[in-house]
């Protein structure tokens, strides 16, 4: 106990000598202040003493407390703790590890009575504490705000903490394996920023094809709905003929049997369209199954990377209800929805989205964050075997 | 090697410790080294011998590829010991954000030190190496010395049974070296053990109860100063006389006077060193104007006095030397087939011819 707790200090006394971590944390600060300035009335918004009125952001349409989780989230979170702050953080630890096991430095601590797995473990634990640091001021400061100007003394903008550090976790297990490998600062940094690009690169390449997937779906579906609809129409169009020319011969037109229905042929004969509808359906199954592939793909691909957007998303899951982000995407855009006017076949652009959304969320917890961790997990067990069998 | 001492009496009694790093660098070859408990322990050695490698083995910082003996009593290996053992690394780099009061706090937690037993002991070292006007300054602001000073009293925080130090009076200046020098003889006094790798031999001469010199990965001798030049004590003739080939004159004369063999075991050194030998078995080196007989018997040097009183030359001194710890390190590193010095570095594992 007194060897972690020795760590610990010493960790944050490293910390404290970063001048970029006090940089960093006035940031946090700043940004936070950057959200004490904003206000929403009746009537609009206001920053500092100056009011602005406005059609969608006001209190009749969004609710304070609504306003500012949103904000703390879209910005606060996923803007500047998960990109910048992070950033800052990458820059400030990726040279905790090579630091460490440099020469003259890591014979001293390897010489004193502690298992080298938990000197390696305790060192990787001290570079998060920058993380948690940062993390844990700027949400207590947004409680506080959140509290005092939306009167919703909300709890769990707390889980801001967990959720970040373990996003950034994921992150400093690969930033710690390659420092300790190659001992070079500027090696871990590079390697771990174009790691980070690649899990973005992914991460929209997923999104993207899980769009096109529901794209093609609802496409598909529209489309059936469609033919449906101009079969009966054509159907019953060629019902009425029929039984005027037998009505006008004075003869008795028999009973229409649903059960029978006209074959296809006939129907397309007498309605182009839907020969044109059958042949976009079946271009639209074909798209359905390609999409359909390529994003279990992706999905296959991320199921064994880190999920670092979907890990930060977690938060907006707790903090923001379904409902709520609905009513507000309701009131900010009340335009109708379309994609493809000029096409054969619109499609709802906002129902392509919001099923899109759904399927994304419909991901469970334990999968985004389980094989996220058991990725980290076994970047840290090659770390920490390499560490134990080193000599140094 | 004294091997009278108790197997609990050897702080270190380590056997066959050999180490082979990949790319078959052979830095230990079988090393096994004895240090009793409670003496000061000179390991000697060149550039590359393994000293270094030795002393990382000893603190787990290297694993060895085979290693068989106890460390104060306990498996090398076994990390609690280290609880009890101090240790001085070369080349040590304490973090810059520390102070020196810090560096010896941090380590001391690190070795499981209490905390109050860390603050009293820090001051109270700081105060024994000369650091106490410094102590609360950050070691990036120190200088190579300084370093050396907050090292050495980090390395005994712990109040060690056994402290390792790895050149601990490089970059110190007299004064201070003569300040660490008291430190290991003030342990030495206390019951603790020194073990202390150096390449100042003055230094290690004048605290070291026994040394070790290792040459290329091996042990090539260890025992207590006077052990290992019990048979290289000579006398040394010096005369007065200022003209060099008048003074070479007399004392081959003084050579014949006490019976030299003929000339087929005579070989001169390239530095117009003559070697030669008596009837009696005893090796000369004859130098310009002295005379060095390999032999503690005063009666072999009589003859030799008398031929040259007999040719009137002045003797100045007549003395019985012991070599010096330097002597002894260029004799072991010092191929005895070729006369020259053995290349620094480990050697390299030699390739299995392929059958």
């Amino acid at each position: 106990m007194t060897q972690t707790f020795a760590m610990l200090v010493d960790a944050y006394r490293e910390l404290n000598s970063r001048k970029l971590f006090w940089v960093s944390l006035g940031l946090s600060v700043l940004v936070v202040l950057a959200f004490g300035a904003l206000g929403v009335s009746e009537t609009g918004f206001s920053i500092l003493w100056w009011d602005f009125r406005h059609r969608f952001i006001n209190t009749n349409l969004l609710p304070p407390e609504f306003f500012y989780k949103f904000l703390f989230f879209s910005f606060g979170i996923k803007f500047w703790l998960a990109w910048l702050a992070s950033i800052l953080a990458l820059i400030s630890t990726a040279g905790i590890i090579p630091d460490f096991v440099s020469g003259g430095s890591v014979e001293l601590s390897l010489s004193k009575p502690i298992g080298r797995l938990r000197l390696f473990l305790t060192k990787y634990a001290t570079g998060l504490l920058f993380a948690t640091l940062q993390v844990a001021v700027f949400s207590l400061a947004a409680f506080i705000l959140i509290g005092v100007r939306g009167k919703s003394w909300e709890p769990g903008l707390f889980l801001a903490v967990p959720i970040v550090v373990c996003f950034f976790s994921y992150l400093y297990a690969l930033c710690a394996l390659v420092g300790l490998v190659t001992r070079s600062t500027i090696a871990a940094l590079l390697t771990t920023l174009l790691f980070w690009f690649l899990l973005f690169a992914v991460n929209v390449t997923d999104g993207l094809f899980v769009q096109q997937r529901e794209r093609a779906v609802l496409q598909r579906e529209s489309l059936v709905g469609r033919i449906e609809r101009a079969e009966r129409g054509t159907g019953a169009q060629l019902e009425k003929t029929e039984r005027d020319r037998l009505l006008a011969a004075g003869e008795t037109p028999p009973e229409a049997d649903p059960s029978a229905p006209r074959p296809a042929a006939e129907l397309d004969a007498a309605n182009p369209i839907l020969a044109m509808y059958r042949t976009r359906l079946v271009e639209a199954e074909k798209d359905s199954k390609t999409w359909a592939y390529w994003a279990r793909v992706i999905m296959i691909a991320k199921t064994v990377l880190p999920k670092t957007a979907e890990t930060v998303q977690l938060l907006e899951r707790r903090l923001i209800s379904g409902e709520e982000m609905d009513r507000f995407v309701r009131a900010v855009d009340d335009r109708p929805s379309r994609i493809g006017e000029d096409d054969d076949v619109p499609i709802d652009n906002r129902e392509v989205q919001r099923r899109a959304v759904a399927a994304l969320k419909t991901r469970p917890i334990w999968w985004v964050l389980g094989t996220s961790l058991a990725f980290e997990a076994l970047v840290l067990g090659i770390a920490s075997w390499i560490f134990c069998r080193r000599d140094f | 090697m004294n091997g009278s001492a108790t197997a609990g009496e050897w702080a270190v009694d380590l056997t066959d410790v050999a180490k082979t790093y990949r790319g078959g660098v052979e830095a230990l070859r079988g090393v096994s080294v004895r240090v009793r408990r409670g003496e000061v322990f000179g390991l000697l050695g060149p550039n590359g011998a393994g000293k270094s490698t030795l002393v990382k083995i000893l603190m787990t910082v290297i694993r060895p590829t085979r290693a068989t003996g106890t460390f104060l009593g306990l498996p090398v290996g076994h990390k609690p010991t280290l609880a009890r053992v101090g240790y001085l690394p070369e080349h040590h780099r304490f973090p810059d954000y520390l102070t020196g009061r810090q560096v010896i706090d941090f380590y001391g937690a690190l070795a499981g030190t209490p905390r109050r037993e860390r603050k009293a002991r820090a001051s109270e070292l700081l105060d024994t190496v000369g650091m106490t006007a410094w102590a609360d300054k950050r070691v990036k602001g120190y200088s190579k010395g300084m370093r050396q000073r907050v090292g050495i009293a980090q390395a005994l925080v712990n109040d060690p049974e056994l402290v390792v130090l790895d050149e601990p009076t490089d970059g110190v200046d007299p004064v201070g070296r003569r300040d660490i020098r008291a430190i290991m003889t003030r342990m030495r006094d206390a019951g603790k053990t020194v073990l202390v790798n150096s390449h100042l031999l003055s230094e290690l001469e004048m605290v070291s109860d026994r040394v070790s010199i290792m040459v290329q990965g091996k042990v090539a001798a260890e025992g207590t100063i006077d052990d290992l030049t019990l048979d290289k004590k000579q006398y040394e003739l010096e005369l007065v006389e200022e003209h060099a080939e008048r003074a070479r004159s007399h004392l081959l004369a003084a050579l014949d006077g006490a019976g030299r063999l003929p000339d087929v075991n005579e070989r001169p050194a390239g530095s117009g060193i003559l070697h030669a030998t008596l009837r009696s078995g005893e090796a000369v080196e004859l130098h310009a104007r002295t005379l060095r007989v390999r032999t503690t018997d005063a009666a072999v040097m009589q003859p030799m006095i008398d031929a040259l009183r007999s040719r009137g030359a002045t003797v100045a001194s007549l003395r019985l030397i012991r070599p010096s710890l330097e002597d002894l390190f260029m004799a072991a590193v010092t191929d005895p087939t070729t006369g020259a010095a053995f290349a620094p570095g480990a050697a390299m594992k030699r390739k299995e011819p392929r059958p």
